[in-house]
């Protein structure tokens, strides 16, 4: 069948026109490729991304039946998939049309009128030359699940959970212990207010009266199968393995929130378990659950030594949120009674949020001595330090208070593998991107919030639950199906011979090995359309669908004409 | 070939995300480049394999330039981690087939470098220019 081709010079209003010769380019590309088999349909118009340009397309490629369609217009970034919908209006595929970029990389570019041109006619024939050999390609369309699993029912959990439920969208969230609430429950007082866990028992309240929201208690996820839209779960009982419940989401959200490391563990870090040396969470729980704060004798203390960072250096990371607690356990010394004397030691101090300066203020005007220094060492409850200007000073303390690390919760690295999600330097979950996606993940529908990310407050924890509760909101819809990437690899079976590269390159785990047939398989689903599989293959038996060799050489063989 | 008359053929395989969207900011803001230079576009810098390269040099380009996202932000994870391994053997090969190396180069531009895109081709160009041409295009064995 002889091919028509349609070729699509855009104007731009003067953008394109004024910067190069169109009629000459029309021309030219025409003559170049007409031939037995091949009909160029060579055109111009003022705006083609407007309404009217739009129909123009259409009514192209409707009245002469093309075959393929080229647009010379601005970059495909803009506005390839403007053409690409008015495609789908016709009969023609959009993967039969390409989009050449003649405005950013040619007329905007090179000032003389005449190379410009020359510069849009080598780009114009690499695309109809790349068009010739472009395949259809079919959208299919995919139901979803709109159901989240939420693992971990700490705050960020706990607020994941009740973020998304509702009448079209079922939550079921699923805690390894036998309580809701995390470590948020054991606070006394939550910064930067003075609201307590009064807040944290009445989301879990909040929670548990959901009627869209199932909560399973000491129950952990054993296995999960599957891609955004549509995940296979199965669930085990902590107490009874055996005990398996299977569920079906569209999502899934990991919220396993921090632990905290053992502080002996550290060289600087010396004491018994008789000794009065407490962790910061030791004193939270006592707080909220004895009303004061006593020495194991029963007495109050009169002599209180905190020690903010310990461990950062070896950890190498700044654990967020410890000097923001620290100064309020301070203040629980110090509202307990004025007397007693607290010192407070630290190496640096991380206020990041704007009422942090605030609390600054108060703890010093509480009479806390703050004292920023070089080094510390804890033996028993004796405190020796080094101060700033290089004196060394040693202090016994009836009571010491030490703040961890932040690490990991204990079993994150178990849940990475059952995942399939890695981890950072630090152990904790790997973001899909620090700065731009700080709550995906390198699976779509897999999600990380709160702690299971790396150390921070309530607030934040918070914060990134809303994160990643509007992202599945808007990419699993009720109701509606989505349209997975079709520009997928593939392998083709006759070729490869089952060395697995591939498999080791893909960073989203899209390609599995079947062991029968003895070479690698795409998911379709997972795939993302990168390309990298296909370089990593040594027998070129992967093709990535809209970029194969074939295509790409077409262009490579115009800009070399 | 008379070295005064020497175009070179330059062709840029430039990643989606990044280095293409670093042109486009180069086009939007008037920023003038060497017409010598062909952009092809790839989703990934890690697409661009050994085949495609060394026949886009069998073609008689004088120049390759690979560009991508800048380490730790490739759209898909580490593709260009596996670009820059591929680039480093690359050379090698080269090397081995006196194709002289330094006509590959790689580079990462982010997408709000349309300046330093400007800089990075136009300095390539200058120094494909300075080397001449392609030797395959004077060998019979190609
Ligand atoms: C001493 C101290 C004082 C603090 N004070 C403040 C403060 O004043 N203000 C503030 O904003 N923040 C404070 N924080 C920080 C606050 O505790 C955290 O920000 C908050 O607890 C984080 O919530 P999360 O849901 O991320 O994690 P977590 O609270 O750790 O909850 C995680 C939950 O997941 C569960 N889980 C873990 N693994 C699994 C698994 N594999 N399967 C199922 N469930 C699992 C755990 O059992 C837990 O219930 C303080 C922290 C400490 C240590
Ligand atoms: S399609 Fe692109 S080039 Fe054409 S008018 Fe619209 S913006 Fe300008
Ligand atoms: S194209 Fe990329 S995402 Fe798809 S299978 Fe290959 S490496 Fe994996
Ligand atoms: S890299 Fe190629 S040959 Fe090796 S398993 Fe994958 S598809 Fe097969
Ligand atoms: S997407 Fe830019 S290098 Fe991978």
């Amino acid at each position: 069948m002889k091919k028509k081709i349609g070729v699509y010079v855009c104007e731009c209003g003067p953008n394109i026109a004024d910067k190069v010769d169109i009629d000459k380019i029309i021309e030219t590309v025409v003559a170049a490729n007409n031939s037995e088999n091949v009909e160029i349909i060579g055109d111009r118009h003022k705006l083609l991304c407007s309404a009217a340009g739009k129909v123009f397309l259409e009514e192209e490629i409707k009245n002469k039946e093309l075959t393929h369609m080229v647009v010379a217009a601005c970059s495909p970034r803009d506005h390839n998939s403007t053409f690409i919908n008015v495609c789908k209006k016709t009969e023609l595929n959009p993967y039969l049309y390409k989009m050449v970029n003649i405005r950013e990389h040619c007329a905007w570019i090179i000032p003389d009128k005449d190379k410009a041109t020359n510069k849009a006619i080598e780009y114009i024939q690499g695309g109809v030359a790349r068009v010739q050999y472009q395949t259809e390609l079919i959208e299919k369309k995919l139901d979803t699940n709109p159901d989240v699993l939420v693992i971990g029912g700490g705050i960020a959990g706990i607020e994941a959970a009740i973020s998304l439920a509702g009448k079209k969208r079922k939550v079921t969230l699923i805690e390894r212990s036998a309580v809701l609430g995390g470590k948020s429950v054991f606070l006394k007082e939550l910064l930067p207010s003075q609201a307590g866990k009064e807040y944290i028992n009445k989301r879990i309240k909040d929670l548990t009266d959901n009627e869209n929201i199932q909560v399973f208690l000491n129950t952990e996820i054993e296995k999960i199968i599957g891609f955004l839209g549509n995940f296979e779960i199965i669930l085990s009982d902590v107490t009874n393995k055996d005990k398996k419940t299977e569920i079906k989401t569209g999502a899934t959200i990991v919220a396993t929130g921090f632990g905290l490391s053992d502080v002996t563990e550290f060289s600087n870090i010396n004491y018994d378990t008789k000794d009065e040396v407490y962790t910061s969470l030791e004193i939270e729980k006592m707080l909220s659950e004895k009303g004061k704060l006593k020495l194991s004798s029963g007495v109050p203390p009169k002599k209180v030594g905190l020690i903010h960072c310990v461990g950062r250096d070896e950890k190498k990371y700044c654990s967020q949120i410890c000097c923001n607690y620290m100064m309020k356990i301070a203040n629980y010394f110090k509202k307990q009674s004025a007397k007693i004397e607290v010192k407070e030691f630290y190496k640096d101090l991380c206020l990041p949020h704007k009422d942090d300066q605030k609390l600054f203020n108060l703890t010093k005007k509480n009479g806390v001595d703050l004292v920023r220094i070089k080094e510390v060492s804890l033996n028993g409850t004796k405190i020796k330090y080094s101060r700033i200007d290089g004196t060394i000073e040693e202090n016994e303390f009836d009571m010491v208070v030490v703040a961890p690390p932040i690490i990991p919760s204990d079993s994150t690295k178990n849940l990475s593998e059952i995942l399939d999600i890695p981890l950072d330097e630090f152990g904790f979950f790997q973001e899909a991107h620090l700065s731009t996606n700080p709550v995906g993940t390198s699976t779509d529908g897999i999600f990380i919030i709160g702690n299971a990310q790396g150390p921070r407050g309530i607030s934040n924890s918070i914060l990134m639950a809303h994160a990643a509760s509007g992202q599945i909101r808007t990419q699993l819809i009720p109701g509606e199906q989505i349209v997975p990437e079709v520009k997928v690899s593939e392998v083709l079976e006759a070729f490869c011979m089952g060395c697995k590269n591939c498999i080791d390159v893909c960073c989203y785990g899209a390609i599995y090995f079947d062991e029968i047939k003895g070479i690698s398989v795409v998911n379709e689903a997972i795939c993302r359309g990168c390309g990298n599989c296909v370089a990593s293959c040594p027998s070129g038996s992967i093709r990535l669908k809209h970029f194969t060799n074939e295509q790409i050489y077409q262009e490579v063989i115009e800009a070399l004409k | 070939m008379d070295e005064t008359k020497f175009t070179p053929k330059i062709v840029g395989f430039l990643c989606n995300w990044c280095t293409y969207a670093a042109a486009d900011l180069a086009g939007s803001s008037k920023t003038e480049i060497s017409p010598l230079f062909s952009v092809i576009r790839v989703m990934c810098s890690s697409r661009i394999d050994h085949n495609l390269l060394l026949t886009t040099f069998f073609n008689g380009a004088d120049g390759i330039l690979i560009a991508g996202c800048h380490p730790g932000d490739c759209h898909y994870d580490k593709g260009n981690y596996y670009a820059r391994r591929r680039y480093a053997l690359l050379k090698n090969v080269m090397d081995t087939l006196k194709l002289e190396p330094e006509r590959l180069e790689l580079s990462w531009v982010s997408a709000s470098e349309g300046k330093r895109y400007a800089d990075v081709v136009n300095e390539f160009s200058k120094k494909i220019e300075q080397l001449g041409p392609n030797p395959i295009k004077k060998s019979s064995v190609f």
